[in-house]
Formats: C-alpha cells, structure tokens, sequence
C-alpha cells in the first residue's frame, strides 16, 4: 500500500534488475509471499513486479483497494483541514542538540537531567574508582551526581576552549553507532578534526607507517592555507594531536594508551564502569544516551569554537597565541618564493589524508598544523594535528618512543 | 607502575620534565592551559551519607483543636554496614516509593499504556500542581494518582494513607471515564461531518489470513483431485472416502471465516 509506493521511489534501480524484487516484496508486500502449486514461477513474478511499479492498478485484491481507498480519503481530509489545529511549543526536538547545541555557560542540571547523563550502569559492573562521581542507587542502576558532571564538564570545556585559543589541534573520537554525526558536528564547530569508525591502533605510535603519506599543508593564523610551503613538508614526521576528547573511553582503551605514551591530554567520557584515570580529564556521565554524548560532544565543540573566535580576533590584531616558528623552520619552495605574499608571515601546516587513500574512507581524516614563517619573518612552530582516522608517527625527535619505555 | 596507571593525569608534569631533559624540542602549547587547569582529583572515595525519609503530614495534636504541619523523621536503621561496604553508595528512597508500588500492584495493567518518558527541559515538574490531578502536558497515568496521593497526604489534616489513596482513585477512575466517553463522542462526531477510519488493523490481518486459506483451498482441491483421479485406478474399497469429501469435512470454508464487516 503506502509503503510499497515509498520504496518503488526510492529503489527504482532494484525494480531495474533483470529479476524479481525479492527484497521489495519480502519486506513492503501486502501480498502473502508464499509459493504454491498453483501458480507458475514466473506468473507470480510478472505479478510481483507489477504490482510494485503500479500499487494501485492490480485489481486482484479486494483488501488492497479498500485499504488504498481509506487511505486516499484521509489524505484529502488532512490537507483540507491543514490550516487548523493547535500549534505545538517547546515540543523536544531531537534536531537541537546537532543544529544548535548549548554552550558551556547553557550547562545546568536541567539540561543533564533531561539529556540523561545521570543514568550509570548497573550496580554489578561499577568501577569503585567512580565512587565520588555517584550520587546513589535507584533500581539497580548507579545514579550519577549531575552536580559532579556539571563541574567536570565546565572544566572540560575551559581546557578545550584554552587549548583551541592556542592553536592546538583537537581530535573528537567517537567510535560507537549513532555518534558519528555528533562527533562531527562538534568538530565542524571547533574547526578540529574527528574519528567515527575505527581507530586505527599505532596511529600515533606508529604514524609515520600509517599516516606517512597524509598531505600537510601550512595556513596561515586565520587558518587559510598557504601553498608555498608545500614542498618543505614532505619529509616532515606525521604530526600529533594537542588534545583528544574521546567519548567512548572503553571501546578506545588503544587510543587513550597511545595518548599517554605520546603525553597527549585527554578528555573522556566516564561511565560508572569505566575507568577514571584512564583520561586526563573525566567527565562522569551516561555514554551509552547517544542524547547524553551528542550533548557533551556539542558543548565541547562549541567551548573550541568560542576558543577559535577569541583566536582570530587576536589575529586580527596582528597578535599570536602562540609561539611562532622557530627560524628557518619553515622555507617556502624556491620556484615560489617571488610570489609569496609579504603579508602572510605566519603560517601553519595541516596534514590531510589523500581523499584516495583507503585510509580516507574510513571516516578518519588527518591533520596537522605547524604555525611558521616565510624566510623573511622570524619562524616559529606550532604543531597540531587531527586524524581522523590516524595520527602521527614518532617524530624524529624522539627515537625512543616505544610503548615499553614512555609508560610512566 | 603498579595497581594504577596515572600516566594521563600526569602529562602536563611529564611534558615539562622531558622538556628539561631535552627529550623534546618545543615545550606543547597546551602545557600552561594544563598547569593552569590541573586535572581534578581522581581515586577519592567519601563515605557516602544515607538518606533520610522526612515525612510532611498535618495532624492535629491532642492538646491543640487546630491541626498543624509535623514533620515526620524516619528512623535511621540500626544495623550497620560491614565495613566492605562502607563506601558503597547508598539507595536513593523517595515517600512515594511505597504508594507508587502499592497502586501498581492493585493496577498491573497501568504498566501497559504508553508513556513518554522523553524530558524536554528537565524542569517539567515544576509546572505540576497536584493540588488536582489533571495537569497540563501530561498526561493521565498511575503516576498522577501516586503524586496526587503524596500531595492529599502531605496536605490535607488528618488524613490515613488508604483513605488518600482512596480519595485519588476515585478522582482517577472517574477521569478515566470521562476520556472514555469523550473518546467515543469525538468518534461520532468526526463520522457524523465526514470522517472515514479505515480498515483496522486486525480487519487487514483477517483479510490477509482469508486469503491465505483460500489459496490452499484452490491448491488442496487441485491436489485431491489428482490423488483421486491417480489413485481410483490403484484400490477401489467401498469404505475409502474421497478426497473431496475429506477436504469438505477438514477445511472451514472461507464464507465462514470472513469476519462480518
């Protein structure tokens, strides 16, 4: 009926396939599927068919008509009557939180309470180290103290957005189902970068393997890009993220390692089962609400944007936030080197992986950032990085970077 | 190392020390936002504090003629916690925990209607005002009666628990009647101007089913056919029925299954 008229629109190249619509009809039909003695083979496909190209036309049934019919009549009631009716306020609209999520100053324990960061795991799976983190137990679940999420969260927020107004690369992780379009968002708003599938296990410790042939580029401090310096950057280790907010601290215990060995901070998302000291900043709260993460993950990329505007404000007044590169870091490519724009003094480098990487279609894409000069400036260097699905290799500077001896 | 692993709360110490030791060139441009922002405290655990029941009630004191607010203290229970589990959190107890479950118990089938369970801003309680039982935005449930009784309890002098949940449940079953007839009236007049509601769902299940059963009547009869006409060559006993008569005795005929419309 109805549904049938819906999935010949949107599968018109299944109906084109030279064989029965096996899916349409399994799935949508209002038809019984099975086959008897009765009919050839083929005449019930030619039916099949048929009927799914013209619902309304095959006279057979008698039920699918009066159904059609009762159907037609509503909709013409409806549209007669579309003007009227009440209209509906301050309804949940579960777009918010992605088109518009709250700031850092919007965090109040209504906002936690209705977005359901207070519901933990059941009492038999706690980590003990969560105890200062639990408000009590309410019907075999651990309650989360809304009061404790909303200060880590404030705190959270304030390193992201102090680390955005330096500069730093950001990378949003969030690896489980559903969290892919809040991850980047967030990271849309923070100008950052994101992971929403796997993380690829060495990215960081092993980058130059895994993201070695990643593109970089330098931008300058409005973060536009500066193609003259395109060619000082090919032997350039992979860069490293400044900050790595994940919210599924469990499933990505490789990446929180890696982040540790490379002293990389890092914000989590802890649940009551999850372990606390795995991230340098925990934020206690529900990750299994995908409205619970897109809510922390929003507020996050909006503490990054608010970071980034107070950065390009202090760009425009010829003032950085950060040191600029050291001299002769950064050389732009000799054949370019008359063209280059006297102004753009300030430059950084990005990684990004080749859009034709296989590594590019897992939902990874990496960056890197290194503030730096023309010759004519003094040089300086920020390194940043984002991968989204990789990170950096061990830079030359520290040969000694295996897991074994950087743990602490 | 050890029992824990504190390697992430320590990057901001660690990235300076290898700074010194000449381990790393640049010193991180997040090092000052960490110093300045340390990490909260991880591993503290605190005694959690058990909760107490208060309970509001009005009553009027045998020295007093006029009835005035006593709060009520629940006991705290006497037996202590073992000491393995004295940082364990505590349960959290709400008043109407009790006639929440004592309504259920008398309405199982409350549980069965649905319910929104979405909180729009978090704050929708204190829009309620049980000083009735209807409120505005939402809707009428076992919930209702529970804060409607909480609300006789607290408010009303002199009043006995059974005689609050009496008084709540007659409010709710009355209401309960008026959206049935109001269900029904609306019904008449939406068909009264025009409406038409289509086949239900059970009625599309039934057509569904009738036509299953006439497609194997068609076949069945097909099938009988060729069995008899195949096997009167084979035996010809008096007493074997025919498979038309076996079929007329087994199968409903479809006239009898159709529901009347």
């Amino acid at each position: 009926m109805i549904v049938r008229n819906v999935c010949t629109r949107q599968s018109r190249q299944l109906l084109a396939f030279n064989r029965p619509t096996r899916i349409v009809n399994r799935f949508f039909s209002t038809e019984p599927s099975a086959d008897t003695a009765v009919q050839t083979p083929l005449a019930e496909q030619a039916s099949h068919q048929e009927s799914s190209v013209r619902p309304t036309e095959s006279p057979q049934s008698g039920m699918r008509s009066t159904a059609h019919q009762a159907f037609v009549e509503k909709q013409i009631q409806k549209n007669r009557y579309l003007g009227l009716g009440s209209q509906v306020k301050d309804a949940y609209l579960p777009e918010a939180l992605y088109r518009n999520p709250p700031r850092p100053h919007h965090i109040s324990l209504e906002l936690l309470l209705a977005n359901q960061t207070h519901l933990g795991h059941s009492t038999s799976r706690w980590n003990p180290q969560n105890s200062s983190y639990i408000f009590g137990i309410r019907d075999g679940i651990h309650i989360i103290s809304l009061d404790a999420t909303a200060a880590y969260l404030r705190r959270a927020a304030k390193v992201v957005e102090e680390v955005s107004y330096r500069a730093g690369l950001i990378l949003f992780v969030g690896t489980r189902p559903g969290q892919k379009r809040a991850v980047v968002r967030a990271a849309e708003l923070a100008g950052a970068y994101h992971v929403f599938e796997r993380w690829i296990p060495g990215s960081l410790t092993n980058g130059q393997q895994i993201l070695g042939h990643c593109e970089t580029m330098v931008v300058n401090p409005f973060d536009e890009e500066l193609p003259q310096y395109k060619e000082t950057l090919v032997d350039r280790p992979s860069l490293k993220p400044d900050l790595v907010i994940c919210l599924n601290p469990i499933e990505n215990e490789v990446l929180l390692h890696e982040c540790g060995l490379n002293n990389i901070p890092t914000i989590g998302v802890i649940d009551t089962d999850a372990n606390p000291t795995s991230v340098t900043y925990p934020i206690p709260s529900n990750d299994d609400s995908l409205r619970a993460t897109a809510l922390i993950a929003g507020i996050l990329g909006r503490a990054a944007e608010a970071g980034r505007d107070r950065r390009m404000e202090q760009a425009k007044n010829k003032k950085l936030t950060f040191p600029p590169p050291s001299d002769g870091d950064l050389v732009p490519d000799a054949a370019k080197e008359s063209v280059d724009d006297a102004a753009a003094t300030q430059a950084s480098i990005s990684q990004v992986m080749a859009p034709e990487s296989p590594a590019a279609e897992a939902p990874a894409a990496e960056t890197a950032s290194t503030e730096a000069s023309t010759a004519t400036a003094p040089a300086a260097e920020a390194l940043t990085e984002a991968a989204a699905a990789a990170a950096e290799a061990p830079s030359d500077k520290q040969p000694s970077d295996t897991p074994s001896q950087d743990r602490q | 190392m050890g029992k824990y692993n504190l390697t992430a709360l320590r990057v901001g110490r660690s990235a300076v020390q290898q700074h010194m030791a000449g381990k790393t060139g640049v010193l991180p441009n997040w090092v000052k936002t960490v110093a300045e922002i340390p990490p909260a405290q991880a591993l503290v655990r605190n005694q959690p504090q058990e909760q107490q029941l208060v309970r509001q009630r009005v009553k009027t004191l045998p020295g007093s003629s006029k009835p005035q607010v006593v709060f009520e203290v629940q006991e705290k229970r006497r037996k202590t916690k073992k000491p393995s589990r004295m940082f364990q959190p505590a349960a959290i107890r709400y008043e109407e925990d009790q006639l929440r479950k004592e309504f259920f118990r008398d309405h199982p089938w409350e549980l069965a209607r649905p319910r929104i369970l979405v909180e729009t801003t978090g704050n929708d309680h204190s829009h309620y005002d049980w000083s009735r039982l209807q409120q505005p935005g939402k809707k009428l449930d076992g919930e209702s009666v529970v804060q409607r009784q909480l609300w006789l309890l607290n408010n009303v002098p002199d009043l006995s628990k059974s005689a609050a949940y009496d008084m709540a449940r007659r409010e709710f079953y009355r209401l309960r009647l008026q959206e049935d007839i109001e269900r029904r009236v609306a019904a008449e007049e939406a068909q009264a101007t025009g409406a038409t509601f289509g086949p239900s769902i059970l009625e599309i299940g039934m057509e569904l089913e009738n036509k299953q059963y006439n497609r194997w009547k068609e076949w069945a009869t097909a099938a009988a056919q060729m069995a008899g006409s195949r096997g009167s060559g084979m035996s010809d006993s008096p007493d074997a029925q025919g498979p038309e008569e076996l079929l007329a005795a087994d199968a409903p005929s479809a006239e009898e299954i159709t529901p009347a419309n």
